[in-house]
């Protein structure tokens, strides 16, 4: 039930890296070098596309299709790609439905404004950062909203549609912002958050409060959630919500 | 002042003194001559009057005449030979004056003397012509003189009017000489504005532009000359654009060639630093971490290579004996082959160059490590010297047509997938190129794709 994102870049190594991250974060990666490869698959997911919606009446049809073979829910491309180059595949892109993330080395403010002109989410720069490319690559998600609905820690299974959370089927009461910074730290699990992050992101950039509230909200989660070794303060970082298959 | 205005002032000024002097010149000669004339004629016309008269008067009646009387013949004969011109001096008195002039000093000596005279005698307003001649008289007779006067001021003012006139004309002359001398001097100075023209555009940036003067002169000299210039300097300037082109090109591959492993190693080492991986995951990343960092390092010493092979100084140019450097070659790459499990097949035929010997080598051992990254295990790479050339030949993947011409461009990779798996930064022919170039050799490469590749360096003729 993990998410699946197509990773499409010609570097072994930087293809491994996101790779690794993405793991680690909890989503299903899929690795793919080159521009007429990535065209291919393309054809075969825009054609299972029009399978399942000519099969849309078929709620059992539908669920064994999405069982087989789930379509990726967003792309990481690099631009320059042997083959057929980042841009040329957008096309195909759009046809299978799959959202872009363009990942470039590229970054004078002309390929940046053509590729999101050309119908990219968004456009990252290499070198990036891991926690940034994890949270650009949440954001489009939701925005063409294709989140998650469930994440599943451990014991604990958090129902983003429903806002609970259950531990061991019983329902666990959160505040609200405990139940953002949980979100927040297990949307990108097994990556470290500073406070000064996690501040930014829930209790908003305008917040004038100390970074102990964050110390004081973490301290709740894990009492709340029996999380004392699950999230664990990483020493000169902040936190990390650990969960490894 | 403008060249034109001069060149023509100086020839109208130097031909306007011409023409003034050479008029006064004349008319001052056409002056002597008349007045010599005049005197002559006026001597000759005395001379015969005074011999007129003398016969006259001697075979006149005057013997016995009283002395009135006398004067009356007399006066009554000097009218006979037009005697308004003429005085009759005898014995120091005037004897007879018919002419409007006074004779001052019929007592002077000069009337006595046997040969007559002749002069111009200058007046107030008016030139006079004054002859004497004495009449030929008998023996013992009185002394008479015939003296002419007449006035010949219609001379000189019939010269004055002629140098008015001539005055006159030299002017007019000279007016349209000037304007005739003006109109031509600037035409034949008009493409100096054009080369002047072609000058401006030239150092404004439109290095295209070439004067446009076909005349045979000097200026036409000048302007070839000219236009071989901004020949040569539009070339050169296209020469160092291209050049700081193939920099800018070669500039913007090395980011990218620099951005691409840094983008693995930071985001290895930031993945390391806060991201919980599994024990084999992190063993993985420093894995990568270490292989980027030597990428970088071998881009590093090739781009040395490089850069130490644009400042030309530093080669070394010997005598080298190609047998032996072949020989040479073949060991250093022997072990190396042997472990992909390819050989190397030399053959030389060449007589002694004089080359960089090191650079050589790493030339050669370049072309054949291109070679065996292309072969497959078990082929052979052919090392052949012949003539004027070198060939490294493989039987290996080869190049596609339309990127034989781009392959030794710095950072050009045909595969860069497997071209980096086999530890390639692409700046390999881009330094074969270089050092081919420092020895005034070029590099030949002929390729077809799944047959093989072979690529030579020609030296000239």
């Amino acid at each position: 039930m993990k998410t699946r994102i197509l990773v499409i870049e010609d570097d072994a190594s930087i293809s491994e890296l996101i790779c690794m991250n993405l793991e680690a974060a909890g989503y299903e990666p899929l690795p793919l070098t080159d521009g007429l490869e990535a065209e291919a698959f393309l054809r075969e997911a825009s054609c299972g596309n029009t399978e399942k919606e000519a099969a849309a009446g078929n709620g059992a049809a539908r669920a064994v299709r999405d069982g087989a073979q789930e379509t990726p829910a967003l792309a990481l491309v690099d631009v320059m790609l042997p083959g057929k180059d980042g841009f040329a595949l957008m096309e195909d892109f759009e046809r299978a439905r799959i959202p872009v993330i363009y990942l470039t080395a590229r970054d004078d403010v002309l390929s940046r404004v053509h590729g999101l002109k050309a119908g990219a989410e968004d456009y990252i720069v290499k070198p990036f950062e891991v926690l940034e490319l994890l949270v650009r690559m949440e954001k489009v998600l939701k925005r063409t909203g294709r989140s998650r609905r469930v994440i599943q820690i451990k014991d604990v299974t958090i129902d983003l549609t429903e806002h609970t959370v259950k531990k061991n089927g019983e329902r666990v009461s959160l505040k609200p912002l405990e139940y953002e910074l949980l979100v927040t730290l297990a949307g990108s699990r097994n990556v470290a958050f500073s406070r000064e992050e996690l501040l930014n992101r829930i209790w908003g950039t305008d917040y004038m409060g100390e970074s102990r509230t964050v110390d004081v909200h973490i301290g709740q989660l894990r009492k709340k959630l029996g999380f004392h070794k699950v999230i664990r303060t990483i020493s000169k970082t902040g936190y990390r919500l650990e969960d490894l298959d | 002042m403008k060249l034109w205005i001069k060149l023509s002032l100086t020839t109208v000024l130097v031909l306007l003194a011409a023409a003034v002097s050479c008029g006064a010149a004349l008319i001052w000669q056409s002056l002597i001559y008349n007045q010599e004339k005049t005197m002559e004629s006026g001597a000759g016309r005395l001379a015969s009057t005074a011999w007129a008269l003398s016969r006259e008067l001697e075979n006149g009646p005057m013997k016995g005449y009283s002395k009135v009387t006398k004067n009356s013949y007399i006066n009554y004969t000097m009218k006979k030979f037009d005697a308004s011109r003429y005085i009759l001096i005898e014995d120091g008195e005037i004897l007879c004056n018919l002419t409007p002039f006074e004779l001052t000093d019929p007592g002077h000596e000069r009337w006595r003397r046997e040969e007559g005279f002749c002069v111009i005698q200058k007046r107030a307003e008016s030139y006079i012509l004054v002859a004497a001649q004495r009449v030929p008289a008998m023996e013992g007779g009185p002394v008479r003189t015939l003296v002419l006067a007449e006035d010949i001021s219609g001379l000189y003012e019939d010269l004055g009017r002629q140098a008015r006139s001539g005055l006159g004309i030299v002017g007019g002359a000279a007016v349209v000489s000037m304007l005739l001398i003006f109109l031509v001097t600037k035409r034949v100075l008009r493409p100096l504005k054009e080369l002047q023209r072609a000058a401006q555009d030239i150092s404004q940036g439109e290095l295209g532009r070439r004067a446009d003067i076909r005349t045979g002169d000097e200026i036409g000299i000048v302007a070839r000359a000219f236009n071989r210039m901004a020949e040569r300097i539009e070339d050169q300037v296209s020469e160092l654009s291209k050049v700081s082109e193939r920099r800018r090109q070669m500039l913007g591959s090395l980011t990218h060639e620099l951005k691409t492993p840094m983008t693995s190693i930071i985001g290895y080492s930031d993945t390391l630093l806060h991201v919980n991986l599994k024990k084999q995951q992190q063993q993985r990343a420093l894995w990568h971490i270490r292989e980027e960092c030597s990428r970088l390092e071998r881009l590093g010493s090739k781009l040395m290579n490089l850069m130490g092979l644009y400042e030309n100084d530093s080669i070394s140019m010997e005598e080298t004996d190609m047998e032996e450097l072949f020989a040479q070659v073949e060991r250093m790459e022997r072990y190396h082959l042997e472990q992909m499990g390819m050989t190397l097949v030399c053959t030389c035929s060449m007589e002694g160059r004089r080359l960089d010997r090191d650079l050589f080598e790493s030339l050669l051992i370049n072309l054949i490590d291109n070679a065996a990254k292309a072969s497959r295990e078990g082929d052979q790479i052919f090392l052949e010297g012949t003539g004027k050339r070198i060939t490294v030949r493989d039987t290996g993947c080869g190049i596609p047509q339309e990127e034989i011409g781009r392959v030794t461009e710095a950072f050009y990779m045909v595969d860069k997938a497997r071209s980096r798996r086999a530890g390639g930064c692409g700046l390999g022919l881009a330094l074969c190129n270089m050092i081919a170039h420092l020895h005034g050799a070029e590099l030949e490469i002929e390729s077809q794709v799944g047959v093989g590749t072979a690529v030579s360096v020609v030296f000239p003729e």
